[in-house]
Parts: C-alpha cells; structure tokens; sequence
C-alpha cells in the first residue's frame, strides 16, 4: 500500500445480540481511493460492521481510526458528522414520503425550523439527474412506496450519494438492480474512488467483486479470516476463504420434452402482462429472461394470484382461477418472492412460525396443529438450507438478510408444491447456499415438479434452466433452449428484442 | 421495509387493524351525510345561534383531535388527552379567579400545564421507552388526581371576556367557526416544520428515520409536548363553553379523539395522514351525537354512535378500496 495512513481503520470489533455472537474481533483497513469488498457467507457480520461504522449499531468493544483519528461513532448522525454515508441492506427509507422528502430527510434544508421545498429540489436535481438512466422517470414528488425495489434501491443509494461521504458502505446494493442500473452504480463509485473516498463493498456476487474491488476483507462467523488484493486472488480461492470448499454447481441441462405439460398458461394478460403464453412440463427448469421489468415478476405473481390478470391457467390440465394466493397454493403453485421483506416475511413472528405458515393444512390434523411437528417441519429445512439462526423461536427481524431469504424459501419447500415460482430466489444469497439452492431446485425438478424462474443473474440462469423464454414488454418474445443459454446470448436476445430486431433467438415458444 | 432493529414483536392481526386507513373520499362522505343528516332533523341548526353553539361545543373535540393526530402520525397514542384538557381547565380556572385582567395569564397557564403534562408523556415514551398506550393511561389517572387538588368539585368562574368571546361573532361569521378554521390553518403552518416532517417520519419507519440522521427520541418527544399544548389550549375551549370548571370533564375525549383520528384517515399505525381529516372526524363524531340526540336517544348512547361511525368508515374505504397487492 502507499505510504499513507490508511482512511479507515476498523478493529477488535465486538458485537453480541442476544445468544448470537454476530461479530468477534473483526477488523477492516481501506485507503481512500480504495473499493473495498466485505465478503463472507450469510450471518457472517458483514452488515453488523457496515452498522458499526455507519453507528446505526452500537458495538461492545470496537476501535475506529478514520483519517488518522480515533473516534467514536455513537450514532448516525456522528457518522454523518465525520463524512461516513451508509447505503443500507435493508433500506432507510420511509415508504409514507416522497421521494424528494426521503431524500434530504434528516438534512433538510430550510430557515428557523421551517422547510423550503424549493430549496431541497434544488439539493437533490443534481443526483436524481445522476440516476435518471437506470430510475427512470421518477419524480421528487412520487411516493416511496409506490417505487418498484431497485428502484427504491437507487434512492436509498441517492440519499447516501447526497451526503459527500469520504467513506461510503454500499451493503447488497445492488442485490436487486439489474445490470444496466449496477453499470451505473459502478459509475458512480469508480468517480467517488477517483475523488478519493473509500467505498466499503459488500456483495454476494463474484463477478461483481473482482469487477470492482481493489481489495478485500473476508469475514467468517464474525471473525477477520483474510484481508486480499482482488486483483492478484483468483474467483476460486475468493470462494475457497469465503466458505472453504464448496462444489460449485455445473452447468446442467436435461431434456424433459418426453412428460405430460404440467403447467399451460395462455393469454395471460393484466397490468404489465400483455399476453403470455407458456407450456412447461413435469421436471422442466424453466427461466424467464430480458430486460429488467418486461413483465417477469408480474407473470409469476399472476400465476400466483398475487396480482389481478386475467387468462387461460391449467396444471395438470385442471384449470386455476387466478384469484387469489390460498387458490394457487390449493392447486400447488408455490411462489418464492423476490421482495422478502414485504412479501415474503412475517418479520416480528417466530422463525418457526414463519416456515410453518403456508404448509399448516397439511399438518393439521382436523384442524388442530401441532407444534412437534410444526417444529420438525421448521427444523428439517433450517437443516436443509443450512440456515444461521439463533433459535426457532427467535424473529426473523434478528436474521442477517441472505437467511431470511432462505426462510421465505424453505417456507415453500415445505408445501411440496408441484409447480415452484421462483422471483430471484438467490438474491442475497451467499454463494455456498447458491449452490446449495441450485441443487434443491434441481431435486425438486427431478421429482417432478415444474420449476419457473426469474432471475437478476443471468449466470443463475445459465446453471440451473432447461429453457429461457425471454420476455419483452409483457410477452414472450424468444425462446432458448439447451446449450443456447449462455451470458452472452441472453444479453443478446435481451437486447436485440428491445432494439426492435426480433429472431436474435429461435423462433417461438417449442413446447 | 425495514426490518426495525428494535421492532416489537407484535400479533399480526394487530398490525393489520393498526394500518387499516379510511380513506379520504369517505371522510368527506361521512362528513356530507352527518351534516345532510343533522341538518334536516334539527332545522335550527342553520340559525346563526345554532351554527355559533354547535361548534361551540364541537372545539374541545376539534382540538384533541388535533392533538392526538400529531401523536398518531408520530407513531404514539395519548389516551391521556382527555385529563390534561380536564388538568388545565382547572388550572386556568383557579389562576384567571373570574377576573377579566388574568384572562392573558389564564391562556399561558392552560398551554403551559398541556406543555407540562406532554413533557412527562414524552419523557416516558421516548427515553424510557414505554408502551405509549400504557404509559398515557397510566399519565391520564395521575393528571385526572391531580385535576381533583387543584379543584375538588366542579365550580370556578371564567372571566367574562372569555366566555362572551365564544359567543361573538366577527363579519357574521361566529366565533367558534373562526377558531375551528384558525385551527385548521394553523396546522397548515406547523406541518411545514422540520419538527413535523420529523414526527412524520418516525412514526413511518423508526429504524429507518434513525438511520436517516432523524433524531427520533427528540421528534417523539416533540409530538406529546405539541400535542400537550393544543389539548391545554382544548381546556380553555371548555372554560369558554361551560363558564366554569370541572375536573371530571374530558372523561370522554380521549377514545373520541381516537375516534376522530380513524374516521379522520390516520393509520393507527402512524406515519400517514393529516389533522385536516382528524377535525373532520372530530366534527362527524359530534354531530352524529347531535343527530342521536335529537331523535330522542339519550346521551350514554354516544360511545355506541362513536364506534358505529368508526366501523362503517372503515367498511366504506373498504368497499372502495382497489384490489392491492399485498
Ligand atoms: N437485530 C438483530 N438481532 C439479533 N441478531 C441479529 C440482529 N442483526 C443481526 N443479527 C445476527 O448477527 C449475525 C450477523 O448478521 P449480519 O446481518 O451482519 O450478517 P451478514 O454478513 O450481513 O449476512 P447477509 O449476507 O445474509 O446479509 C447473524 O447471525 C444475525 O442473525
Ligand atoms: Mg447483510
């Protein structure tokens, strides 16, 4: 490194919550103009060291040392005062403001206690106009609320860029952007690493990592395990310091054209859907591709009866009203949301609870549960997943974000479905129980369930899917198939549908 | 969104009752229909005299409205509302002594004792962090003892100048009406504050105004003592009305004002909503007694109207409420 002392210096941090010793002597060193990657499986404290240093947490035992200086962050707003700005997993936002009012809150500009509008329009013009390519058309007025997640991920993002930091955290930024919005985001950052700041990355996606970091901090269990040049470290043995030896998940496709279709969808049509008609058989992996927001999450909530479409929808050749989640789940459909944490969560309940929830009928017997086997149920999959929690009977607001995420999952996998909707189900996710995902995904294919995906990541896609329709503008408008799935030919079909040049793919819908 | 680092663990059905949010379009309904209602079976109520005297006694209800809104937005409930409009009216009432000379000093005593009993709410919510529905309650009996010392039975004189201004009137228009607009505009000043974009905020999302720099403590402590100053000012609003004192009044403000602040649109759970709509529900809730009472059903029927007029805004904003994805 150079000669001088580095901005941030991070060490002999201590955190406990509860039973869960979320941190344990961990420790982190960045130099301004440094990206800087956070990496380490689920749980692994990586957020609970972004909180320390943001002050949202307050840790038992730490040692900050920023631009020479020992100091202690009590509060957010002693962070802010020492120019640390902190985009946060789960978001800062508050969903009952606007846009504009999210952005300068706790900031706001005006005179004897008196806000002026006109003023704050003014402060944030500059980085909502930074953001418009990947926010789109989104107004100081518009309500939080009503923005879909990445883009509400951009504001929060916004908010932070509105600060100035010298040391900006970005934790799972870019978890649910797609790629021409993390493009942009990775703009942003390579100008504030250029003006000398240091940018604190945390990510579960690899690619990401060694695309954007100069050096990284590997946590395990809330200890410091590895401190690296990313540059000079291969993906592998990333992966390997990460989570030790994990077999990676090949690329596999199997040829499932010889089963019964199981799940026949035609003219599916409401909202953002204009149309979508689909086959998928019995043990088919089935991948929905394209540009960000042509309709795919929409389709799997459709199916769902998670939002109001109208259309033909059998399984099994027994047609589904589209009415409601209770008569999808009754056919069952299962769906695995992209959104955890208003979608997918009941975040104040029990773990337990949370994965027993959408399997109760099943268990019941006339009607009374039991919580033996309410416990087992919840148990085999806190096994199976492999999830990090504390006790069953702990709340799921305690878990870090990737197991919560494999709570929502495993909440599903317990209903046995026949037909699995899965909306980004990696997101977040860390690569060890990616690929441990992947292969229950897998299994479930192979006894016989359907399987649709929608995904983020196309490299997601390429492992685990038989086939890739890729939608655009609520309709399926090109169809992969087997060996045709590679990065380079869904970015290509993405892109050449937008551009208005159909057939970069062959042709229609096989099945 | 936020997961809430510090969110307590709270029964789902709960959660839901709490976010259930009349909607606007049928505050004004109701508010149409109660006022069409009391209207045709109480002619007189369109006389100059009727209009001053129904909102005459409307302004102690119009103002814990107010004051209970603030707190609901901020993510709080003051069931003790309804004791410190009691606590300084009697406070008032003994320093003013009927002399028109102390009316000024009055005025200050009334606010200063909300300020007062707000401070202590506040304190209790945000530092010690109690339940906000437990520590009111508990706050209530102690201000209700203390409304008893300071004036055992009902009695007292209000100054002349206070209760003939209540029944002035200026350019026709009646005093009361006046001050129930005075009311509404002065909350059009205060929600431009940072205090109340604050207040807002954190009953939105109190984890996430934290970590957006909000100081959360302050902005909760901030909505009891602002409440606790409107409901002192309610306790002068009584004074005018009655022409003395009585510490056993207000028995029934605070669950009204609760109610208001529902019919009025404002999610119990905190975070959205306007006072605006809370003088509206104010104003539904006493003319519906107004209508109960003048088809002859007696009085201790009001708490059953308040819920029935509760239950049927929710019902109509959910009947027009669009299918939402949830
Ligand atoms: N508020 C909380 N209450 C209780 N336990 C918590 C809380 N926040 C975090 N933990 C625990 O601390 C540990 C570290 O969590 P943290 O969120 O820092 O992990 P992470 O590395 O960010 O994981 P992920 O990749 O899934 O986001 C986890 O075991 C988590 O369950
Ligand atoms: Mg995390």
């Amino acid at each position: 490194m150079t000669v001088t002392s580095p901005l941030v210096r991070l060490s002999g941090v201590h955190k406990r919550y509860g039973g869960v010793q979320a941190l344990r002597d961990a420790s982190l060193t960045a130099a301004g103009g440094e990206v800087h990657g956070l990496l380490g499986p689920n749980g692994s404290g990586k957020s609970t060291l972004g909180k320390v240093l943001a002050g949202s947490v307050r840790p038992d035992a730490a040692e900050i040392v920023l631009a020479g200086e020992s100091v202690r962050i009590g509060s957010p707003r002693a962070a802010a005062r020492l120019g640390v700005a902190a985009v946060y997993q789960q978001l800062s936002l508050v969903p009952d403001l606007s846009v504009g009012q999210n952005l300068v809150l706790g900031s706001e500009p005006g005179r004897l206690g008196f806000l002026s509008d006109r003023a704050a329009a003014r402060r944030v013009a500059p980085v909502l106009e930074r953001l418009t390519p990947a926010l789109g058309d989104v107004r100081f007025d518009d309500a939080v609320r009503d923005l879909a997640p990445g883009q509400q991920q951009l504001v929060e993002i916004g908010k932070a860029l509105l600060r100035e930091p010298r040391v900006l955290i970005l934790d799972e930024a870019t978890a649910s952007l797609h790629r021409d919005q993390v493009a942009l985001v990775f703009d942003i950052v390579r100008e504030l690493r250029e003006g000398g700041a240091a940018i604190l990355f945390v990510s579960h996606r690899l690619d990401e990592i060694t695309e954007l970091c100069d050096r990284a901090t590997i946590l395990r269990s809330g200890v410091t395990v590895a401190e690296t040049s990313v540059p000079d470290t291969t993906p592998d043995e990333i992966v390997r310091l990460m989570v030790g030896d994990v077999q990676q998940v090949e690329r596999e496709h199997r040829d499932a054209a010889g089963g019964p279709v199981r799940l026949r969808v035609r003219g599916l049509a409401g909202g953002a859907l204009h149309g979508v008609d689909l086959d998928a058989r019995g043990g088919e992996i089935v991948g929905l591709g394209g540009l960000q927001g042509q309709g795919q999450s929409e389709l799997l909530l459709a199916l769902f009866g998670a939002i109001a479409a109208a259309g033909d929808v059998e399984v099994d050749g027994e047609p589904v009203r589209l009415a409601s989640p209770r008569s999808a789940a009754r056919r069952g459909i299962a769906l695995v949301p992209g959104d955890r944490g208003t979608q997918g969560t009941l975040p104040a309940r029990p773990i337990q609870e949370n994965l027993a929830i959408a399997s109760i009928a099943g268990r019941a017997r006339v009607g009374v549960l039991s919580t033996r086997r309410e416990r087992e149920a919840a148990q085999s999959m806190v096994d199976a997943l492999a999830i990090k929690i504390g006790s069953l009977a702990d709340p799921i607001s305690s878990l870090s974000g990737g197991n919560a995420q494999k709570v929502v999952f495993g909440k599903w996998l317990l209903t046995e479905p026949s037909v699995v909707l899965l909306d980004d189900p990696t997101k977040g996710v860390d690569v060890g129980a990616k690929a441990e995902i992947y292969r229950i995904v897998r299994g479930l294919a192979e006894q016989g369930a359907t399987v649709v995906i929608n995904s983020s990541e196309d490299r997601e896609l390429v492992t685990v899917c038989d086939r890739v329709l890729v939608l655009f503008e609520g309709a399926v408008r090109a169809t992969l198939v087997g060996d045709e799935i590679t990065e380079e030919r869904l970015v290509q079909a993405a892109l050449r549908i937008g551009e208005g040049t159909q057939g970069a793919a062959t042709g229609e819908d096989a099945a | 969104m936020t997961a809430a680092t510090q969110a307590p663990p709270a029964p789902t059905v709960v959660d839901r009752v709490r976010s259930v949010r009349v909607a606007s379009w049928a505050t004004a309904a109701l508010l149409v229909v109660a006022v069409v209602a009391a209207i045709a079976l109480q002619p007189n109520l369109l006389t100059p005299y009727g209009v001053a005297s129904t909102f005459a006694t409307f302004l102690p209800l119009v103002l814990v409205a107010v004051a209970q809104a603030i707190v609901v937005i901020g993510g709080g409930l003051d069931l003790s509302a309804g004791a410190i409009v009691a606590l300084s009216s009697v406070v008032a009432v003994q320093v003013m002594r009927g002399e028109d000379g102390l009316a000024a000093v009055g005025l200050a005593a009334a606010v200063g004792t909300g300020v007062a009993c707000g401070m202590l709410n506040g304190l209790v919510v945000s530092r010690l962090r109690l339940q906000p529905l437990i520590a009111t309650f508990a706050s209530a009996s102690i201000f209700s003892g203390l409304a008893l010392l300071v004036l055992p039975t009902p009695g007292g004189t209000v100054p002349a100048i206070l209760t003939g201004t209540f029944r002035q009137a200026i350019a026709t228009v009646p005093m009361s009406v006046l001050l129930v607009v005075a009311v509404a505009l002065g909350w059009l000043v205060l929600r431009r504050t940072r205090v109340l974009r604050h207040i807002r905020a954190t009953g939105g999302d109190p984890a996430a105004a934290y970590a957006s720099l909000v100081p959360v403590q302050t902005s909760q402590f901030a909505s009891y003592v602002l409440s606790g100053a409107i409901s002192g000012l309610a306790g002068l609003a009584v004074l005018g009305n009655a022409g003395s004192g009585d510490p056993f009044i207000g028995g029934d403000l605070a669950l009204g004002s609760v109610a208001a602040v529902v019919v009025g649109g404002i999610a119990l759970r905190g975070g959205i909503g306007s006072p605006i709509g809370a003088i509206a529900g104010a104003i539904i809730l006493a003319l519906s007694s107004t209508i109960l009472f003048s088809i002859g059903l007696p009085t201790s029927w009001r708490a059953l109207a308040a819920g029935v007029v509760v239950i049927l805004a929710l019902a109509l904003s959910a009947l027009g409420a669009p299918r939402r994805r949830r």
